[in-house]
């Protein structure tokens, strides 16, 4: 097989297709094409069924989605009505989580105004662009994400000319260049940070996935789309020192008869500056493959 | 909306170091969406001494979604198509990500010539005969690389003055000679039956 033009055999490998190719078809081509083109349109769709970020809802709309289901599942909603006022969706295409956390810190700091937690953050953003660069990033590569986080966290505060109100917050998060773009920072964050601990976090990986802490950052955290685990939630959590709590929200049942929900609380253990016990000011709720927001009742 | 400004800053960042790196990527026309990047086959392949031309079109999403990237220069490989240059790479479609750029994906290119994947194949053809017969494989792929990834990018001016000594005009006979990947015969057909 030295024939320089090959036609011969890809046109034997053609008519082996399931339908006779015109001349000059690629389907090879075409199958790659055809498939970025439906995975658009699939994301088109969801798009126009959930916003990147959605309106609170009380608890009943989530109970409502299980009416015909697990019994179990419908149980633990009533427990947790018992304990959150509400819950705020995000469209399922992978980065939920980040654009939860997104949401429900820039909210945060909206509403408590908390100065010296946006100064906390800053340094820790800052933190963090040092470790991108020693790991060998390119500038170029991260600082317009970089920049688009920090102006968001500007904007939330109060009293300048670039403040934006609860509104305007909902309606940036929603706006998919904007929100896209804060995911991508966040996604930066967590990458940098397993990579700097490479030790710390190399049994969880070989655990979770059973590959290199290189190979998982590149192929499940620095892709757009790529869903988060608990070693991002660690990750995320510990470089800019906030705390997350996870409701779970899963078919498991305890023993002891009564209904519990479980959640696990992800506490910062390096760069926090902040003493003592922290109670998470976001909650999320799971479900398998998926994260929400979740709204805790406040004391009257 | 492509980012340009970030397009910019990545042409700047490969021209720093392409002698080094023997990777280019340089504008085809004064649109930025539109781009050609330069390879050197990698040493101790069958490769080696060819220089690969791939074609790049950048989305609207750029940089969220990736490059769309094919060569332009014929190669034999598994997992590039023989007749379209089509390549098959994670990279470049759902395992993309705005942490990489241009130059990053050459090289991820470059690194698949060093490194085929048989198993993923993009030209069966070629994969099939990579597994059953390698020597063979080797020879087609020196042989391919000898043909198209040599003259192509050695003897364009060559063939530009003895084209345009026949009475065609200097831009059309670049921009034909482009459109049948350097193959002067080809050319001469196209730019007579114009």
């Amino acid at each position: 097989m030295t024939n320089p033009e090959g036609r011969g055999r890809d046109d034997e490998a053609d008519s082996s297709a399931e339908a006779p190719a015109p001349d000059g078809f690629e389907w090879s081509n075409y199958a790659d094409e055809d498939i970025m083109h439906q995975k658009n349109e699939i994301n088109a769709v969801e798009a126009e069924k959930i916003p990147c970020v959605g309106d609170k809802e009380p608890l009943s709309a989530l109970a409502a989605e299980y009416q015909s289901g697990s019994p179990i599942l419908l149980e633990k909603i009533k427990v947790l009505d018992e304990q959150y006022a509400a819950i705020r969706r995000t469209r399922g295409d992978g980065n939920c989580f980040f654009r939860s956390f997104m949401f429900s810190y820039l909210e945060h700091i909206l509403e408590t105004q908390d100065k010296a937690e946006v100064d906390r953050m800053k340094a820790n953003v800052e933190e963090c662009r040092r470790t991108l660069q020693s790991l060998g990033y390119v500038d170029f590569t991260f600082e317009d994400f970089f920049a688009l986080f920090l102006e968001q966290l500007e904007s939330v505060l109060q009293g300048n000319e670039t403040s934006i109100s609860h509104d305007e917050l909902l309606l940036r998060s929603r706006d998919q260049s904007i929100s896209d773009y804060v995911v991508m920072f966040f996604r930066f964050v967590t990458s940098a940070e397993i990579r700097k601990r490479s030790e710390f976090f190399e049994p969880f990986i070989m655990g979770l996935a059973n590959t290199t802490v290189e190979q998982f950052c590149k192929s499940s955290v620095e892709p757009m789309g790529e869903e988060s685990d608990h070693v991002h939630i660690i990750a995320i959590s510990d470089a800019l020192g906030v705390a997350i709590r996870i409701v779970y929200l899963d078919r498991s049942s305890c023993d002891k008869g009564g209904v519990s929900v479980n959640h696990h609380d992800f506490i910062p253990t390096v760069s926090s500056s902040r003493s003592g016990a922290v109670e998470p000011f976001i909650t999320l709720l799971y479900r398998p493959g998926h994260y929400d927001m979740l709204y805790p009742k406040r004391p009257s | 909306m492509i980012d340009f400004g970030r397009v910019q800053k990545e042409l700047q960042e490969c021209s720093k170091d392409s002698q080094a790196s023997g990777i280019k990527v340089s504008p085809k026309a004064d649109n930025l969406a539109r781009l050609v990047g330069t390879i050197p086959g990698p040493i101790g392949t069958p490769y080696e001494g060819g220089t690969f031309q791939i074609d790049i079109t950048l989305p609207d999403a750029y940089p969220f979604q990736p490059p769309k990237m094919q060569f332009a220069t014929k190669v034999w490989h598994p997992n590039i198509s023989s007749q379209s240059g089509a390549i098959c790479l994670d990279i470049l479609k759902d395992q993309w990500s705005p942490a990489l750029t241009l130059k990053t994906a050459l090289l991820s290119i470059q690194a698949l010539l060093s490194a085929p994947e048989p198993d993923d194949p993009q030209d069966a053809v070629v994969a099939q005969q990579y597994l059953k017969d390698y020597q063979t494989f080797v020879g087609t792929a020196r042989y391919w690389t000898e043909t198209f990834a040599k003259t192509s990018a050695l003897g364009v001016e060559e063939k530009v003055q003895r084209l345009v000594e026949m009475g065609f005009l200097e831009s059309l006979v670049r921009s034909t000679l482009d459109a049948v990947g350097g193959d002067e015969n080809l050319a001469l057909e196209k730019l007579c039956s114009a």
